[in-house]
């Protein structure tokens, strides 16, 4: 086998590095696919961060109860998606997590479908969505490379979400690593998404939102998925979760894997298939 | 007590009191415009159409989606793969609306639309505005007004030959932030005293020229049939001569109409510096710098000269981002539609700003220590420096009043923000600044010549 060419390119947003990766093809062109994928990044960035004035999200957190707001289709489908999440977790996941540390209790809120809006039924919407928001952006940052005829891709956010695309020509997949750089323990990814949570970089960044507190569950873990948004968002989840609870949660979703490394030992929680190793 | 921002949520709650909301209803624009008024009823749905879906169009959808009183029911653009793609997103999101290739299509076909938003590149804007002007529709265009003057002339001369309105997309001017700071700080309280200078610059990294997705080309004879040369041409139209007016027009234009509406004036004279130094494939140039001069009056009623610079860097992003900044002898603003990068100073010889707090004209950090005497000194930990902030915080997209402010005159409850023969004064400036690079010389303009 012949060492795939593969063309690499960084942009900075949501407070991150995101990166794409795209073989077998002319790096031209390459490049102006990757610029119209950031260029996405940077759209969904100001309608999905907390940090700019004129977002969605920022408009959603000065509703008053009752009170509802048309929000841009992107905001509505990762809304959606965050909500959907959050009941597949049983709670374990909330966007609404970081509002308790202002709140009493998790404020309540309920998507109108016909009206595309979100309305606030009690407290105050303070969204923060950085566990489902880059792995969102990497999903459809996605559908721009295949739009554009790139599907031999690979998706990074921050380091802790990827997405990969096609295997390149004559590979197995893209080689993905769960944890340090160069980790002996990798796979060959292609058409799914892996990400990774710990109290490494960020410390007990985590809230649990069942008890505002902190995460204590789990020291790192690395969810296995189709979409980046629900790797992302269950790898998070699977922080707080026990053990046991991990096994529920993925029980009930068959595309859903869940590692663990424990005193160097690696387990997997879930029923999806383990994709090769390296 | 510190005041904060005055947010949407705490307006709607402050808005129960009476008097309370006093201070974001006296920020409406004043314009000699006249409301359109006529048949729409204020409760009725606006039929609206998007002519143009590329990157403008769609930061301006993202708006449209969210706008109260108006049904989108078109969109246009000559390219499928953005009009279908829009339509197709549109749909998925609730929006039940047909796709047109061009205008004529659009106008043949929608009998019952009352405005058009025209967001295409720049060398179209006048024969689509003038003739969906004549087709009896309002239409709100993104600026520049034109890519000749000639043409943004012939808008303003169908807008007053319609009765039609005309808005011109410089949104600044229906920033809640903007209006307050020009109509409160500036005019009002006279802030920064004599006005002396201003400042603005919009500087951005180097980019590679825009793509297309493959198969998605149109064919040369289409191509051809809208003007353009060829595919990398129509996807970066900015940059060539005949279609765009370059980075001073794409993001000058913006922040050099910000000069005219601030100062209160058209400038009286210009001279700029720019090449085409970096990218070798593009008809304008990559960097410019431009001075105009402003004749002013003070408040002593002696006329005076401010000037003020303008750059535009398209190599390289530092500097600051984007803003604009007006400086006086007593105090400075520096505006942006990023508030992070907004900033107050305050010059030490200016009076106090103490009666601007408590008037909520201003928000401050602390409150600033009295004076004492001058023969006595008490000891304590070290004091803040103060700063001062705009108390006016405003969440909706950018692009969304200044497109609500369309849509409401032609409901007849507001009035234009930026009718296009106030735009003119803008635009013509600014082709003038063109200008002055060309011919390497100042270039003076009278105010008769800078209305159309």
């Amino acid at each position: 086998m012949s060492e795939p060419v593969i063309h690499v390119f960084n942009h900075n947003a949501m407070a991150t590095q995101f990166q794409v990766r795209i073989a077998d093809e002319e790096k031209t062109y390459a490049a102006q696919t990757a610029q119209a994928a950031f260029a996405l990044t940077d759209q969904l960035e100001s309608l999905l961060s907390r940090f700019r004035a004129n977002s969605d999200i920022t408009q959603i957190a000065q509703l008053v109860v009752g009170e509802k707001l048309r929000v841009s289709e992107p905001v509505f489908a990762c809304l959606d998606l965050a909500r959907k999440m959050e009941f597949a977790t049983r709670g374990a996941f909330s966007v609404t997590a970081a509002a308790l540390k202002t709140q009493p209790a998790k404020p309540l809120w309920a998507l109108v479908q016909k009206e595309f809006s979100i309305r606030c039924d009690s407290g105050r919407l303070e969204f923060d969505l950085g566990a489902i928001g880059k792995g969102f952006a990497l999903d459809r940052m996605a559908e721009v490379l295949r739009e554009w005829s790139c599907p031999a891709f690979l998706l990074v956010a921050g380091g802790s979400s990827i997405l990969a695309g096609d295997a390149p020509k004559e590979t197995a997949g893209w080689s993905c690593g769960l944890g340090e750089d160069h980790s002996t323990h990798r796979y060959w990814l292609k058409n799914e998404s892996l990400s990774g949570s710990g109290l490494a970089v960020k410390g007990k960044h985590i809230l649990d939102p069942r008890t505002g507190q902190p995460a204590r569950r789990q020291n790192r873990v690395w969810a296995l998925a189709d979409s980046a948004a629900e790797s992302d968002a269950l790898s998070t989840a699977a922080m707080v979760l026990t053990e046991s609870e991990i096994t529920d949660v993925v029980a009930k979703n068959k595309m859903w894997l869940v590692f663990l490394n424990e005193e160097k030992k690696w387990r997997q929680l879930g029923l999806r298939p383990l994709p090769p190793m390296v | 007590m510190v005041k904060q921002p005055i947010t949407r949520r705490e307006f709607i709650g402050a808005s129960a009191a009476a008097g309370a909301g006093l201070l974001l209803t006296s920020c409406s624009q004043e314009s000699n415009q006249p409301a359109a008024g006529g048949k729409t009823s204020a409760l009725s749905k606006i039929n609206i159409a998007l002519i143009g879906c590329g990157a403008q169009g769609q930061v301006l959808l993202d708006s449209l989606q969210v706008i109260e009183g108006i049904r989108l029911v078109a969109v246009v653009d000559i390219w499928d793969y953005n009009r279908n793609s829009n339509v197709a997103r549109l749909k998925k999101n609730g929006f039940e609306v047909k796709g047109y290739e061009n205008y004529e299509d659009l106008l043949a076909h929608e009998k019952d639309l009352q405005a058009v938003v025209v967001a295409t590149p720049d060398f179209w804007h006048a024969p689509i505005t003038n003739a969906c002007l004549k087709a009896g529709l309002h239409v709100y265009c993104e600026k520049m007004m034109s890519n000749t003057l000639d043409g943004a002339r012939s808008m303003v001369k169908t807008m007053r030959e319609t009765g039609k309105l005309l808005q011109i997309g410089h949104q600044r001017r229906s920033n809640p932030r903007y209006i307050f700071a020009l109509n409160r700080l500036i005019k009002e309280a006279q802030m920064c005293g004599r006005l002396t200078a201003a400042q603005a610059q919009w500087n951005r990294a180097k980019t590679d020229d825009l793509g297309w997705p493959k198969k998605t080309e149109l064919k040369p004879e289409q191509l051809a049939k809208y003007g353009f040369k060829d595919m990398h041409q129509f996807r970066n139209w900015r940059w060539f001569k005949g279609l765009g007016g370059g980075p001073l027009s794409d993001l000058g234009a913006h922040q050099i109409d910000i000069f005219n509406w601030w100062f209160g004036k058209t400038a009286s004279s210009v001279v700029a510096s720019a090449g085409a130094d970096y990218y070798q494939n593009h008809d304008w140039y990559d960097n410019a710098m431009v001075i105009y001069e402003f004749s002013l009056t003070g408040a002593d009623g002696k006329p005076y000269t401010a000037r003020a610079f303008y750059q535009v860097q398209t190599t390289t992003s530092a500097g600051g981002g984007y803003f604009e900044q007006f400086m006086g002898d007593e105090g400075t603003i520096k505006m942006s539609e990023n508030p992070s990068i907004t900033k107050i100073y305050r010059e030490d010889r200016a009076k106090s700003w103490d009666d601007l707090v408590a008037k909520n004209f201003l928000s401050a950090s602390a409150v600033e220590r009295p004076a004492g005497d001058a023969d006595k000194v008490d000891v304590r930990e070290t004091a803040p420096l103060l700063q001062y902030d705009i108390p006016v915080s405003f969440n909706k997209k950018i692009h969304q009043p200044h497109l609500e402010n369309f849509f409401n005159a032609i409901r007849g409850t507001a009035k234009l923000n930026c009718p296009a023969d106030e735009a003119f004064s803008s635009e013509y400036i600014i082709h003038k600044a063109n200008e002055s690079v060309a011919s390497q010389k100042v270039i003076a303009m009278t105010k008769e010549e800078t209305e159309a």
